[in-house]
Order: structure tokens, then sequence, then C-alpha cells
């Protein structure tokens, strides 16, 4: 099926609303609703994309206890792949408020794992200690991590969403002072 | 087994002592670091046996592991243990609900000062806890992340370049570490601010919760306040920001406890006499009331008004009444009527 917004990409993100007890949905592919999700026009239906896509336990419970709400259902790649080291599966993610089964479903449900990240936590890219032993690559990451902030502060100066802006040059800066500080001292090890 | 929870009980918790710096207010410090091999499940998704075996790998490891004791270190087998004795290592905050909850393959190591331990098998494989009393964040930081290198050196870490430790819920990915502080806050709850404080510290990405977690609000005047974010920040970022909140709200309980004794000296002194009174008297307290009344008495030691009453014995009361203790203690099951007599008793005998 394509897209119902760009008619160009197979859909792969269903949409469905209840309203007035009439369902309507709409099929769309990922970039399309990453793209309607920034500009706001899912919340326009009343619901945030990462917050369902990671709390779908308290998601399903709001639909059983009120109509009208919308339910949205994770790429379907997604819900159907099984971590091939595990076993485990979106629908076990459910059941289990979240929990993954092992380190390798951090790959297997990563647009799922991401989609929570970015809700929960102050930043995408571990700033911390290493394991004893481990290879380096702290700084590696975190000139990743540098890099995609500074697209993103571009992007936000020029939508001129200024205080967002703040939060991202801030970040930016405190990933400098981490990187200068403590980047050599994180390759040795 | 029997022995070495018999070893526990009956001392003050080594988390509450007065030997340390600011304990007033702030009661005591805790870090939590997630931990998970990198070729195992998380504990969920193996199976009791599997869980088992783990648990046994760890329990050879652990007369190695310094920082827990060496070969002094106290090893629990909860499986084996029944259900009062895991509810003594849960009130000594030794144990978690979710650990109790799944006793088969789980497995706890403890320092015998109480102030570092290892969980198996709770939510994720190891859960490395460092306890300290009073404000030393800073402190249980550096043992948690001492102990976590020794652990480190014997299981390789399920890790990830971006994302850093991978914990069983992607909550904890990254640095994998709840970082907490008890405060005790009660003119913040006599003059109403606390509901404010809580909302403008929640602001910052730091949670507030009661005595025993989610739902224990308010209980004796007992707050927890801990670290919701455990990624894009690194440990010491993370203690850093945790530690300003708690210092302001350490100093606001502090002005407000002063304002109190400007302006109304006579509700003040009536709070603390009537929470003496009750515990002195009373011959059948219930856990809420008898932590209302040890909280105000609390506040009057931390105000220098017992000549014969110190922090100390405040302590070893505050552990000693709650339910699993006292069962303990009597050496059989009491029901809630028994219990309320018993703490009443208790109370009576050890705040003359």
């Amino acid at each position: 099926m394509l897209c119902d917004n760009c008619k160009h990409n197979e859909a792969t993100v269903l949409i469905k609303e209840i309203r007035n007890g009439k369902a309507t949905s709409i099929n769309l592919c990922a970039e399309c609703a990453r793209l309607k999700e920034q500009q706001g026009e899912l919340g326009a239906l009343g619901f945030n994309l990462a917050e369902v896509l990671f709390d779908i336990g308290k998601f399903t419970k709001a639909l059983k206890s009120g109509a009208g709400k919308p339910e949205l259902e994770v790429p379907r790649e997604v819900a159907e792949a099984i971590c091939p080291k595990c076993g485990w599966s979106a629908e076990k993610l459910r059941q289990h408020a979240g929990q993954l089964g092992c380190p390798e479903c951090y790959r297997t449900f990563a647009p799922l794992v991401e989609g929570a990240v970015a809700r929960i936590q102050r930043g995408l890219v571990h700033l911390g200690k290493r394991p004893v032993g481990g290879a380096a690559g702290g700084a590696v990451a975190m000139r990743l991590e540098m890099e995609r902030l500074q697209r993103e502060l571009k992007e936000l100066i020029r939508k001129e969403e200024y205080e967002a802006a703040a939060v991202s040059r801030d970040r930016i800066a405190a990933l400098k002072r981490e990187l200068d500080a403590g980047g050599t001292d994180r390759e040795v090890r | 087994m029997e022995g070495k929870v018999e070893a526990l009980f009956r001392n003050p918790s080594g988390i509450l002592s007065s030997d340390a710096p600011g304990n007033d207010i702030a009661i005591s410090s805790r870090v939590r670091l997630a931990r998970n091999p990198a070729d195992r499940m998380f504990p969920l998704r193996e199976s009791e046996d599997e869980r088992r075996e783990f648990a046994a790998e760890v329990a050879a490891a652990v007369p190695e592991i310094e920082r827990l004791g060496g070969a002094d270190a106290l090893v629990f087998d909860p499986e084996h243990m029944g259900a009062i004795e895991r509810e003594v290592l849960l009130e000594r905050y030794l144990a978690s609900r979710e650990f109790n909850a799944r006793p088969e393959g789980a497995l706890l190591a403890v320092r015998p000062d109480e102030r570092a331990s290892l969980m198996v098998n709770e939510d994720d494989a190891l859960r490395i806890q460092c306890l300290r009393p009073g404000f030393q964040l800073d402190e249980a930081w550096e043992e948690a992340s001492a102990l976590d290198d020794e652990l480190g050196s014997v299981f390789k870490y399920a890790f990830d370049e971006k994302l850093g430790f991978l914990t069983a819920d992607p909550t904890n990915v990254g640095t994998g570490m709840r970082a907490s502080v008890m405060l005790h806050l009660p003119g913040l709850v006599l003059t109403n601010q606390i509901a404010s404080a809580v909302a403008a510290v929640g602001k910052l990405n730091i949670a507030v919760r009661g005595l025993y977690g989610e739902g224990s609000e308010n209980l004796g005047n007992m707050y927890q306040v801990s670290n919701q974010s455990t990624l894009g920040e690194s440990e010491k970022q993370i203690i850093d920001r945790l530690g300003a909140v708690v210092s302001q709200l350490v100093e606001r309980e502090e002005n407000t406890r002063k304002l109190l004794m400007e302006r109304d000296q006579h509700g003040m002194l009536d709070v603390i006499g009537r929470s003496y009174g009750v515990l002195k008297h009373s011959h059948r307290l219930s856990s809420e009331e008898a932590l209302k009344c040890l909280s105000g008495v609390r506040l009057g030691v931390d105000m220098r008004l017992f000549k014969s009453l110190d922090v100390d014995r405040v302590n070893t009361v505050f552990m000693a009444i709650s339910p699993a203790h006292l069962q303990k203690r009597a050496g059989r099951e009491l029901d809630q009527s028994e219990r309320d007599v018993c703490r009443a008793a208790f109370c009576r005998e050890h705040l003359n």
C-alpha cells in the first residue's frame, strides 16, 4: 500500500482514529509520519508519536478506558520483528511494560527504543563511564552527537524556535567541555 | 541463612548513622547501577534454571570482590528464605520490591556494614548499590563505581557505544544509574510548601517519592529525591544536578524550621511534645502514626530539645518498628493488631 500523504513510498505506519463512533485510518510512510509529527500534525490528532510508540502499555490501557482516542500501530517491520537472539516480540514488549528481552533487542526494536529514549532521557548519547577494558569510542560517539546537535540547532534557528535552540546550544557546549576534559582519557581506556 | 539475617536485623542499619555530614535533614544517600552481562538475556527472559546458573556464577565470584567484603560478604538466597526475612532485607533498603517478587534464581550479596551490596537477577542481572548515611552522593557514587569496576573485570557487560550500558528497561539505559537522597522534611510539610517544592523539582527531571517508593508519600515526612534521566549526561553531571536540588531543599527546610520557631514557637514545641508523648505512652501504634510521631521526635532531636535522646536512638527505633523487623524480633508471624501492640511496646521501652 502506498502512503496516503506522498503517494510514493510504501506505507509502514497505520494511524486509526475513532471519532464520534466512526473509524478513520491513514496509512503513512515512515518519512511522512516523522514529518507530520515534527509539524505537530499528529499532535493535533491527540497524541505524540514517540509517547505512543514507547508507552504502549499505558496507551492500550487508555484506549480501553476511553473511546474516541486514536490508535497508532507500530511500523510493520517492527511490529512483526522477532529478536534473533531471544525471540522477544513487540507484543511481549507491550505485555511487559516496555521491558526488553536481551541486549540484542536494542537493535531489533531500534525504532521503538529510540522513541522511548527521546521521550524520557535528557540526551541521546551516553556520556558516562565505560566498562573497564572496553574499546575506545566514547569520544567518537560524542563527536557524532555534537554534529547531530549542530544540524538540529541550525534547523531550530531557521524555524525560529529559540527556546529549543538554546537547549541544543547548551548541550553542544556541555559536549565540548566533556570532550576537552575527558576525550583523551576515554580514548586511552 | 537464619544466622545472617539475625546478624543484620538487630543493628541500626549501616546507613542510618550519626557519623555523617549534614545528616539532620538528609538522612541517607544511595547510588544504584544497573548492569547486564553481554552474552546473556535479561533476567525476565531467562528461565529459572538459567537465572540460577548465573546466580551461582556470581556467588562463586563474590569472595574475590573486595568491595563486597570479599570472603566476609553475606550472601542471601531469597529462594530459600521466609517471606518475613525477605521483607527485612527490603526494610533495610538492601532488596527492592521487584527483587522480592521473583525469588527464583535471585541472589543478594551484602558487605557486613550494609553500605555496599549487589542484587542478582532483579530487573537487570546485576544491580550494584552503595548507601551512605547523610548527604554523601559523591562518596556513594565513587564507591559504586569502584565496585562496578571490580565486577566489570569478572563479567563482560552489555555496552553500546552510543547508548551506553544496556538495561532491561530503556528508562535506565546509558549510565544505568539511579542516585537518590532520603530527606526528612517536616517543616515543608507543616507549612504546606511540600507540594510546590515537589512540582518545582519535577521540572528538573528529578523525581520525589515516599519512604518506600511510589505511593508511600508523606510517610513520616520522608521523601526520596532521585534522578529520572540516565542518558545524555555523565554520572557526575547527574549527581551534581541532583545534589544542587537536594541542597536547595535542605536549605529551604532549615529556613522554614527557623521561621517556625520564631513565629510559632509554642506550635512547634506542641508538635514535638505530643509526638514524644504518643510514642512514650501508647499501647497500640500503627506504622503510619509511629512514623509520623518519630518524625516529630527527630525534629526535636535536630533542634537539641531532648537531653537524653540522640539521632542514633531515633534511627534504631525507626528501623526496628517496621513490620518485618517486629516479626523477626518476635520470632513469629504477627497480624496487624499484634504488630501495633509490639510496636508501641518497643517505642515505650526505647524512647526513655
